[in-house]
This record gives C-alpha cells, sequence and structure tokens, in this order.
C-alpha cells in the first residue's frame, strides 16, 4: 500500500514538472497554447476597460530608468512637459539600478508575460542588440513612426536590426580631446595645433608638456577599454563586423589601438590611475592637462570650479588607419518602446512629441542635466551655441553637435562588455612585452570565443 | 611556565585585535559615512563631518525611506511569523510521524536545496502573474514562507526531544496541535529564536526576487532602494551609507536582543 502511494505521489510530481516545461516554451502551433493566449488577451483587454471607467479615462506610461540626477529627472521633465496638453496621461517612472533594470527585462522577457511590462524602457547602446536580438518581436518598430533623419545617423545604426529601426536615440556619447588652454600654451601650443591630430601627435605633445611644465598629458587607467572603444569607433570598426563575426585578432585598427596604448604607456607621459575617482581626481586637482572622453565627462571637469576659463575643447584625436576620422563615441543609452506594453500606441506619441520633436526640451536638459541629446535639430537651440564661460567662451556643445553628425556608424553586436574585457585581460601580456601584439588579440580572440559560444 | 603563558596570550591578543580591527572597520567608516558628504568621502575622510542631518533629510523627502523601510519590515515580519510555524510544524511531522513515505519526503524536500533560484525564478515569476499578485508584498511573503533549510534545521534539533513526552501527553487526550503549541514549542524555544533570526535575515536580505516582483517606487524594500542609489553617474555616497546604517539597524538589533537564545539554538542542534 506504501509502496503503491509513493509511486503515485513520484508520478504526479514527474507530471508537474512536464507541465511545467511544456509551458515555458510555448509552441504557438499546438490548440492548447492558442487557447491560453486568447484567454489571457480577452482578460488582458477586459482588465484595460475596467481600468478605463473605473479611473475616467486616465492612462498610464510606465518608465524604466537608472540615474536619479540625469536619465530619471530627464523623464520626470519630459513627462511634465507632455503632460501640460494630455492631463490624461500618468507616468509611473520606476527608480531602477542600472544592472536590476537589465536584469529585471531579461526575466519578464524570457517569462514571455506581458503583465509586468514597462512601457518605455532606457538601454545602454553597447547593449542594445543583445535585447533587440535575443527578443525578436517584443520591441516595438518605429521605422514608421519616428523620423529618424532628425536623429545622429550612428545612434540611429546602433539600434537597427535587418533595416527596421526599434527605439529612440537619447543621451550622446560623443568624444572629444578636453585640454587646459594654460598649460598647453605654457608648452607653446595654440588652438590650432590641437585640432584634428593624430593620437602619435598627441604622444609627442605631451611628451613636451611633460618637458616644458612637468604635467602629465593624461591620467590614464590601462584597465579601463574606454579609449581604446573611442579609437575603434573613429574607425568604423568594432569588436564584431556587420554580421557579428568576431573581428579581434583580423582588426587593422584595434592593432594600432593596442600598440597606442603601449606607446603612451611607454612614453611615461600620463599618471597612471586605478579606477574612476582617481582618474577624474587626476585632472580635478590640475595634474592633468587633458582628458578624453564622452561628452558627459563634462560635468565632472567643470566640477572643479577654480579651473575656469582654463580649459578649451578639440575633436578626438585618430589613428594612423586611413578609415580612421576626429569623431567618435564613447557610452551613450537610448529609449525602447515594448511592443507588449499596455500603452504602446500613447508611449511612442510621448516620445515622438518630446524626444523626437520638442528643441526647448533638449535645451533645458542640457542645462539642468548636462544632457548632450543626438537630436540634431536641438542643437541648432540656444543653449547649444551659448559661449561657455569655462571653456573660455568657446561654444562647446555647438561643436560636439558637429563632431557627433561624423560619428562613423557601427553595429555594436551582443557582445561588447565581453569583448572589452578579453582583449583588457590580454593587453598585460602585450604591454610587458611577453607576447607580440597579433599573438595578445589572438588569445583574446579565443577567450572571447570560448566565453560566448 | 607563566612567561611562555603570557607570550601565547599577548600573540592570541594580537591576533585578536587585528581580526576585531578588520571587522569593525567596516562599520565605522559606514557610520563616519553618513555624517558627510560624497566627495569627503571619496577623499578619504574617516572623521566625523557635518552633513548628518542632510543625509537623512534627502532620504527621508526625496527617497521617501520611512515608507521603504516599513515595506521591508511589514514583508519579514509576516515572513519571519509564517516562516517558523511552517516550518516548525513540517519538522514536527517529520520527526513524530516517522515511516517510509516521511523519510522519502524528507529526502525529497532536502532534494530541492540543490536547485538554484535562478533557476526557478522564471517559472515562479510566470505563477505570480497568472495569480495576479504582481507588485503585490503578498507575493514575496507567500514565496518566502517556507524555506528547505529552516525545515532541516528544525528537524536536526526536534530529533532530540523526548518521544515518551509526546506519547504522554496523547495518553492524557491532548490533540495533536496542542501537544504542539503548548508543551513542545515552549521548550524549543531557543531553536525558534535561532531560526527567528536567520528567517529574519534571509528575507530582510532578499533582492533578487523583490526585484522581479515589485513594479512600483512606493512598494519597494531597503535593497532596491540601496542599489539604486548606488548606481547613479555621480553616487551620492552619504545618503547611501545613511541607508545602509539605517536598515543594517533591525538586524543588529534582533541579533544583540535574541544573541544567547540564538547561541543556544545553535548549540541545540549541534548537540543532536
Amino acid at each position: 500500500m506504501k509502496r503503491i502511494l509513493l509511486v503515485i505521489s513520484v508520478l504526479t510530481l514527474c507530471l508537474g514538472l512536464f507541465a511545467a516545461c511544456e509551458k515555458s516554451t510555448p509552441d504557438p502551433t499546438t490548440d492548447t497554447n492558442g487557447n491560453q493566449q486568447s484567454d489571457t488577451q480577452q482578460t488582458d483587454s477586459q482588465k484595460e476597460t475596467e481600468d478605463k471607467s473605473s479611473s475616467s479615462d486616465k492612462q498610464k506610461i510606465t518608465v524604466w530608468a537608472w540615474d536619479p540626477n540625469f536619465n530619471i529627472a530627464i523623464m520626470n521633465e519630459a513627462a511634465a512637459i507632455y503632460q501640460e496638453t494630455h492631463d490624461n496621461v500618468e507616468f509611473e517612472i520606476v527608480e531602477m539600478a542600472k544592472a536590476d533594470v537589465e536584469q529585471k527585462l531579461h526575466t519578464t522577457l524570457a517569462s514571455k508575460m506581458t503583465e509586468g511590462l514597462p512601457d518605455i524602457v532606457l538601454i545602454e547602446d553597447y547593449n542594445s542588440q543583445k535585447y533587440l536580438q535575443s527578443y525578436p518581436g517584443a520591441f516595438a518598430d518605429l521605422t514608421d513612426k519616428i523620423n529618424y533623419d532628425d536623429f545622429a545617423p550612428y545612434k540611429v545604426e546602433l539600434m537597427t536590426v535587418d533595416s527596421r529601426v526599434y527605439g529612440v536615440p537619447f543621451d550622446s556619447g560623443v568624444s572629444g580631446f578636453f585640454y587646459r588652454s594654460d598649460i598647453l600654451e605654457e608648452a607653446g601650443y595654440s588652438a590650432d595645433d590641437l585640432n584634428n591630430i593624430t593620437w602619435d601627435r598627441l604622444i609627442e605633445i605631451g611628451k613636451d608638456v611633460k618637458a616644458k611644465t612637468g604635467k602629465a598629458i593624461l591620467s590614464f587607467d590601462k584597465a579601463d577599454g574606454g579609449l581604446m572603444r573611442i579609437m575603434l569607433n573613429s574607425s568604423g570598426l568594432w569588436y564584431f563586423d556587420a554580421e557579428g563575426n568576431i573581428t579581434v585578432s583580423n582588426n587593422e585598427a584595434l592593432k594600432e589601438a593596442m600598440e597606442t596604448y603601449k606607446k603612451i604607456l611607454d612614453a611615461d607621459i600620463i599618471i597612471p590611475t586605478a579606477g574612476w575617482n582617481e582618474w577624474v581626481a587626476a585632472f580635478n586637482n590640475g595634474d592633468a592637462a587633458s582628458v578624453i572622453s564622452g561628452c558627459w565627462i563634462v560635468g565632472s571637469v567643470k566640477a572643479a570650479t577654480d579651473q575656469s576659463g582654463k580649459w578649451a575643447a578639440a575633436p578626438v584625436p585618430r589613428l594612423n588607419y586611413d578609415k580612421s576620422i576626429n569623431a567618435s563615441n564613447l557610452g551613450g543609452s537610448s529609449w525602447y518602446i515594448l511592443e507588449g506594453a499596455q500603452n504602446k500606441d500613447l508611449a511612442i506619441d510621448f516620445m515622438n512629441e518630446v524626444f523626437g520633436g520638442n528643441v526647448d526640451f533638449y535645451q533645458k536638459i542640457l542645462v539642468n542635466n548636462g544632457a548632450v541629446a543626438s537630436y540634431l535639430p536641438a542643437i541648432e537651440g540656444s543653449a547649444y551655441s551659448a559661449a561657455d564661460e569655462f571653456f573660455g567662451g568657446q561654444a562647446v556643445f555647438a561643436d560636439m553637435g558637429k563632431w557627433m553628425n561624423e560619428i562613423p556608424s557601427i553595429n555594436y553586436g551582443l557582445y561588447t562588455y565581453e569583448a572589452d574585457a578579453a582583449i583588457i585581460a590580454n593587453l598585460e601580456n602585450y604591454l610587458s612585452g611577453a607576447k607580440t601584439v597579433e599573438e595578445a588579440l589572438q588569445d583574446a580572440e579565443a577567450q572571447l570565443k570560448s566565453q560566448i559560444q | 611556565m607563566k612567561g611562555k603563558n603570557s607570550i601565547v596570550r599577548f600573540f592570541v591578543y594580537l591576533i585578536l585585535i587585528v581580526a576585531s580591527f578588520f571587522s569593525v572597520f567596516p562599520f565605522f567608516w559606514m557610520i563616519t559615512g553618513m555624517t558627510n558628504s560624497a566627495v569627503d568621502i571619496l577623499r578619504g575622510k574617516m572623521t566625523f563631518g557635518t552633513m548628518f542631518t542632510e543625509n537623512i533629510r534627502i532620504l527621508f523627502t526625496e527617497y521617501d525611506m520611512a515608507n521603504v523601510l516599513f515595506n521591508s519590515l511589514k514583508v519579514t515580519g509576516f515572513t519571519v511569523v509564517l516562516c517558523l510555524l511552517i516550518c516548525s510544524m513540517a519538522a514536527y511531522g517529520f520527526v513524530m510521524y516517522k515511516s517510509k513515505i516521511t523519510q522519502r519526503l524528507y529526502a525529497l524536500t532536502m532534494l530541492t536545496m540543490m536547485i538554484p533560484f535562478a533557476a526557478l525564478m522564471i517559472p515562479l515569476f510566470q505563477i505570480i502573474v497568472q495569480f495576479k499578485l504582481l507588485n503585490s508584498h503578498f507575493a514575496l511573503i507567500v514565496t518566502g514562507a517556507t524555506s528547505v533549510f529552516i525545515i532541516f534545521f528544525f528537524r536536526q534539533s526536534f530529533v532530540t526531544y523526548p518521544f515518551e513526552i509526546i506519547q504522554a501527553a496523547r495518553v492524557d487526550g491532548a490533540g495533536e496541535f496542542r501537544i504542539f503549541f503548548k508543551i513542545f514549542a515552549p521548550s524549543m524555544k531557543g531553536t525558534f529564536f535561532a531560526a527567528a533570526i536567520y528567517a529574519f535575515m534571509t528575507s530582510w536580505n532578499s533582492y533578487m526576487w523583490p526585484l522581479i516582483v515589485l513594479q512600483t517606487n512606493d512598494k519597494r524594500t531597503t535593497t532596491l532602494l540601496i542599489s539604486y542609489l548606488s548606481s547613479a553617474y555621480v553616487p551620492q555616497y552619504g545618503v547611501i551609507m545613511t541607508a545602509i546604517v539605517i536598515s543594517t539597524l533591525p538586524i543588529i538589533i534582533i541579533f544583540f536582543a535574541f544573541q544567547k537564545q540564538f547561541v543556544q539554538g545553535v548549540l541545540g542542534s549541534v548537540k543532536a
């Protein structure tokens, strides 16, 4: 008797497990699943009508974003602007850590449950293809809804899959060469000498500056792949090609970028730093004469108010590689609308009206939050063309707008951070002389392959 | 002999002082950090500053810490009470009704400890959505209300209980619930306290599951708020430290209040 009971209980357990497995891999051809889907749709529409009748046509847009002083503050501003003309729309801006947004989005999309999805989510540009390609159909196709001619072309390219565009470009990471004009003048360099230079030229200037003023040209963290990504992006090449194949060991720009890292370190023209805080501190307290990074660094540069008027900005240096130009990008993020969201159409209308059409809004967020837009008409606005006293009267944001338009378009692929980590891990062997640059890149490629396949 | 002893003692104290320095130092930094601004903390300032009231103000007005703390306390409180009740009864059953089936069931229950939470997360999320429990604290409480480890912990200490007392109570006509609540549980107080502290810590520190289930700012718990504060491009370290101190306080209070029972309970389970 007991044995029979045991067998029965084990059988029911197994059955339960199988049923669970079946559900988690829905097959659209089976009848049962089709029925289920229509069931949930019905309850959804029922719920929606209930919601509408109960709250007198109030509609809610849910947004996930991560920085209280940057993208959340900006979203609040955008929401307020939209509500001025649409008083029946409410906003629920859910505050989460960046890693939490990614984790939550992955789980919710993987569970195939539309209930937990936001209407709009912020995704970092380097990760956008990971989501777009891993969850086809999960994000709303906005190709015909948004006028993408108004946005910086490189931002549009990174959210394109099979010539369909998903997402609304947000903050740009257009990079610049921000330098202390007073220190460089002391060493005998005018603004023209620093315009459109190569990295090799920068190293020469760095040596000269060090000899004449004793200052380092850059603060430099060799464990950070940021500069390498700037060099790569300026060449129109990446760790992956347009088809998603790894291009690490056979990448001319990457090879030159590695060599440039070594040259910079061997020339003894930098302050070695570890981590973000040391890196920022080195130019804030005047030890480093310049910084090369994305435009979002301007906020940290300006934090040293005692250096006002002593800074200037030039286009980012280029590599010797023939396709490399003096324009590049580091970082940035964009908004995406979920296909399964409750108020998808409303969300599209909102994004179109504010992020895709309101020039004044972009002036406001540049002044208040330091957000450099990738919306091109905004760059003609007053806030962008204003002379910046901190940069000695130079209209830096208008200049950045010009550089932004030239940034080579790249498809970042699915595994930017994994590739970055593999290269940095093998960089030390090359820097120490244990391996040649080709060997180090081959090792990095092998490591990357084993990690992502 | 005496001299040798004092040398040994000297080294023992030395090691202990170094060890205690390492374990107390983070707390010290946390508490001084609470009174400083982000810039001072980054500069490595270790002394007390003047930003304490400002940090508290930002935390309670801009991030509604009072509500967040209340959410955490509510979820944890219900979870601990339910968890103690369910797990202790389950363990009682496994110990007092011994048969082949219960033993196999017990083994099966133990096996589920081997399944990582990451593997359960998506199906569990689907269930919660189907039950329309998304964005509710109930979803956190109901999933946290049983812990296989705590069942195991209770069982290990319950097996030492003299079965004769239960038999005597049964002869005297006490029902099974009465035996459990009036006779059995009071004499196992230590075990209950130890389990309560463990359940409290697990629920208080839980992060992944609340992150997946909760959908709005007004429902979030302390772990989610701290994680959010730390991911800003320019983090407000002073505010973060304040939030960490406030969210550590309940655990410290509970631990010191029940320290004696906790040690007793752990010893009790080892005796078996």
